[in-house]
């Protein structure tokens, strides 16, 4: 029993990772069809700077929580300006555009700080189900899942800057027309989606470490929720890491963990063959 | 302009470069660098091989290093197996045939296009690298080659003349077998595009719907493109594994990666572009590496940046539309 | 007359609406037929479901006798139906030449696929532009492309969604002409919304209303049938 109940929170816990770490892409290639491949870095700053404001002594939660998703955030808007702004509509340039990007950042990243992982151990300490050990930083993750999904969600669902927002991805012209300034609102949704990768890279940082190649392990991952979990942000992350992540931690389980990630990919093809919208083409297909 | 762009000639402009270097080269340079430059060899018609699927049907394949894995993979293990490479090149290029026929089937008569194919590809080429990966240990092995893991299959059997393995091909050798695959697969490629197959692959390629229209079975021409790709990409990989040793590097995202950075460098619609694309980058990567102060991959990701804003349509398409502007101004 | 296209209760739903309801419909060869009916009516669904791109909910379709229902649309585009949608469907990075002779292509050598283009060309008035990238052309340029894609194989039937759509009073004519000349020889459908075009080629007319059809006869006949304009202007036109 005590057992059934490690593995459900451990279930809990991966998927609340994919969460974490796709919901940055899924906004940003939900909303403006842009395909950033320099995701998986915008979480390895995120990351950098928890742990070097941690390093600096500043308090942990204002390190991985409020720093992260700041500064990225900013850097996210600098990028757009400089870069994406103008690529827009050439999908395949942009994504050259954004590897040349992940490669600068990688490098960049090495050559300030070494390529030694880093990090410091989760707060929050652990708790006990019987004789099995959990961390309480893994429940709180699951935790900030929920609130980030439920945060994204509402903001688009019942802000004027999200109906704004969603406004001028379905229409451009016409949200000019009634005034809005478009520029502005793909500089912010790309800031925004650039924060929430940041914030991922800070919450995931105590889990394993930073290192300048961390992005790498995760975007592929992320570029495979946010596709199968199809066109609505929200829902269809939180659908794919849904049925992704328990096949990944079950098979895990089970098996191996390298089998957990051959199952998680697995699942994913099988998924695109049945729903080749993924899974919001089919499904709750008029949610946000 | 019709006439430079003619078939004949370009195959013909081809040949020449090709034997030169096949002739040239080895004589002046010392082995190390031979052996880089077949690799480089290997490499471009890896490059060449999605340049074709990509450029002229229109399939962005993020996984055609799961082929070039195949390839090297099953020419090693065949080889240690039979202890002769005659039998191993056959088998080594069935493989990807059959796994590229899988999957295309699998995609393409289920309708399944763009991102999402993407998507669906590279998710082959990590299966295949993370299984690879996991491969150390002794229960991990087929016949007598063990897969090695993380560190791949070191002891890879150079290629020997056929059916006399004593008879193992050296490094000068094997650079000339490179470049005459090289040139080959590009000849068979240009060839193909002038029948009414390669025709209807490029209509589907601008607009799939209208080539049904017309009567065409779409699914059947991405299928046969896609296929030949896999064949190509796995013949690279031959060639890749006579050079370096097989690992599961070869399926990594970083190479998956890469090779489409040498196709839009060098120019997407082209089979030119990205041969060129891919030497170029890969010079660029290895003068990277040399140099003391600045890493690699920063020095890579901003030249890449600033390609992009600056050549967006890639290097080739670039050249040659500034070499007709220069020759229009000259002329007239 | 032989039957060449023929529909049974033709049916299509889309989740709770159904656009095309139960409609039977004979084309025979030789025939000029026009679907016309205000927006909405159910015409180019139904033009879909004849050339593949839907599959029907319910009901029948036949060629020559054989049931094709549910079959892929490069089959029925290969069986001998040229097809012309609505939003013009080209090869933009090919030139107007090459477009035309891929589609002669489907049954013809590369020989006669080059002659009949240039043939198919010349007889739309546009061989100036078979040079030319289809990219860069008009957009009444490109309709005349396209529609000389599709007669440039001779096919037996000919399907037209809106062949007239934005394009200029000479282009209109000219593709009427051509339409009158086509129909010599083969048999054609016409979806369409321009009356004066329709007027100036229309032979037997079918109307469509909610997915249904509401009569189908003469041209002259349906013109005078205060149906007709009831559908189409409101109750309060049909009856002046």
């Amino acid at each position: 029993m005590d057992y059934a109940v490690v593995v459900a929170l451990q279930i809990l816990s991966g998927i609340a990772t994919l969460v974490i770490v796709s919901l940055g892409l899924a906004v940003v290639f939900g909303m403006m069809r842009v395909i950033n491949l320099a995701h998986g870095e915008f979480l390895m700053l995120g990351g950098y700077c928890a742990i070097l404001a941690h390093g600096a002594g500043i308090n942990v939660w204002i390190s991985v929580l409020a720093l992260p998703p700041v500064i990225v955030g900013l850097f996210g808007l600098v990028v757009e300006r400089l870069l994406i702004r103008r690529l827009y509509g050439r999908m395949i340039d942009t994504m050259l555009a954004t590897w040349g990007l992940s490669l600068a950042l990688i490098g960049g990243v090495n050559m300030a700080f070494g390529n030694t992982v880093s990090g410091f151990s989760a707060p929050l300490g652990s708790f006990t189900i019987g004789r099995f050990h959990n961390s309480v930083y893994d429940m709180f993750l699951v935790l900030a899942a929920v609130v980030l999904s439920f945060s994204v969600w509402a903001v688009l669902r019942f802000t004027p800057a999200g109906l704004i927002a969603r406004g001028t991805m379905q229409n451009s012209e016409m949200a000019a027309a009634l005034g809005v300034a478009p520029d502005r609102v793909y500089a912010a949704t790309f800031a925004a989606g650039a924060a929430l990768s940041g914030l991922a890279g800070g919450l995931i940082a105590p889990l394993s470490g930073v290192v300048p190649t961390m992005g790498t392990l995760y975007i592929a991952k992320a570029f495979i929720t946010v596709i199968t979990g199809g066109a609505s942000m929200v829902t269809g992350t939180l659908t794919a890491s849904g049925l992704l992540g328990t096949v990944s931690t079950v098979g895990t389980f089970l098996t191996t963990p390298v089998l957990g990630e051959v199952g998680l990919l697995v699942v994913a093809i099988v998924l695109l063959r049945l729903l080749p919208r993924g899974i919001t083409g089919r499904f709750l297909r008029q949610s946000l | 302009m019709t006439q430079i762009r003619s078939t004949g000639l370009q195959i013909a402009a081809a040949t020449v470069v090709s034997i030169t270097a096949a002739w040239m080269l080895p004589q002046i340079l010392e082995l190390f660098a031979l052996i880089n430059a077949t690799v480089f060899v290997s490499m471009s018609l890896l490059a060449l091989s999605l340049g074709l699927v990509w450029g002229f049907c229109g399939i962005l394949c993020f996984g055609q290093t799961a082929f070039f894995g195949l390839g090297g993979y099953s020419y090693a293990i065949a080889a240690i197996n039979f202890g002769d490479t005659t039998g191993a090149v056959p088998i080594a290029l069935l493989v990807p045939t059959v796994i590229a026929g899988a999957l295309g089937y699998f995609m393409f008569y289920g309708r399944i296009s763009d991102v999402y194919m993407g998507v669906i590809t590279l998710t082959v080429t990590l299966i295949l690298y993370k299984f690879a990966n996991s491969t150390a240990g002794d229960q991990w092995t087929i016949g007598k080659a063990a897969l090695g893991g993380f560190n791949g299959i070191p002891g890879t059997p150079p290629l020997n003349l056929p059916l006399q393995p004593d008879q193992a091909l050296d490094p000068r050798q094997v650079f000339i077998l490179a470049v005459i695959c090289l040139l080959s697969c590009y000849v068979v490629a240009k060839l193909i595009l002038r029948t009414r197959f390669g025709r209807v692959a490029v209509a589907i390629r601008e607009n799939e719907i209208r080539a049904e229209l017309l009567g065409y079975d779409v699914r059947r021409h991405k299928l046969g493109m896609f296929v030949l790709g896999g064949v190509m990409a796995g013949l690279a990989g031959i060639l890749f594994a006579n050079c370096v040793f097989v690992s599961p590097t070869m399926f990594s995202l970083s190479y998956a990666g890469q090779v489409i950075i040498w196709v839009l460098v060098g120019g997407v619609g082209t089979l030119i572009g990205p041969i060129v694309g891919c030497i170029l980058v890969q010079m660029l990567v290895t003068w990277a590496g040399t140099l003391p102060d600045i890493d690699a991959n920063l020095l890579l990701g901003v030249v890449f940046m600033l390609a992009v804003l600056a050549v967006p349509q890639g290097l080739l398409p670039a050249a040659t539309t500034a070499l007709t502007h220069l020759v229009r101004r000259t002329a007239g | 007359m032989t039957a060449l296209l023929a529909t049974e209760g033709l049916t299509m739903r889309f989740g709770g609406v159904t656009a095309v309801d139960g409609v039977t419909l004979t084309v025979s060869e030789g025939e000029l037929r026009c679907l016309i009916g205000p927006n909405g009516a159910g015409k180019s669904t139904f033009f879909k479901c004849l050339t593949g791109q839907l599959r029907p909910s319910d009901g029948r379709i036949f060629w020559r006798g054989r049931d094709i229902t549910g079959a892929d649309g490069y089959v029925i585009a290969g069986l001998g139906v040229g097809i012309k949608t609505q939003v013009p469907s080209l090869f933009d990075g090919l030139t107007a030449q090459e477009s035309v002779a891929l589609a002669v292509r489907r049954h013809h050598s590369e020989r006669v696929a080059r002659a009949r283009a240039a043939m198919a060309l010349e007889r739309l008035g546009i061989n100036e532009l078979a040079g030319r990238r289809v990219g860069i052309l008009a957009h009444g340029q490109r309709q005349l492309v396209e529609l000389a894609m599709v007669i440039a194989p001779e096919p037996d039937l000919i399907i037209l969604d809106e062949p007239t759509a934005g394009m200029s009073a000479e282009e209109t004519r000219r593709t009427a002409e051509v339409i009158r000349e086509l129909n010599r020889s083969h048999a054609i459908v016409v979806v369409e919304h321009d009356m004066q075009f329709i007027r100036s080629i229309a032979k037997i007319v079918t109307v469509f209303h909610q997915g249904r059809i509401l009569i189908e006869a003469a041209a002259e006949q349906v013109f005078a049938d205060p149906r007709v304009r009831e559908v189409y202007l409101g109750k309060a036109a049909s009856r002046c």
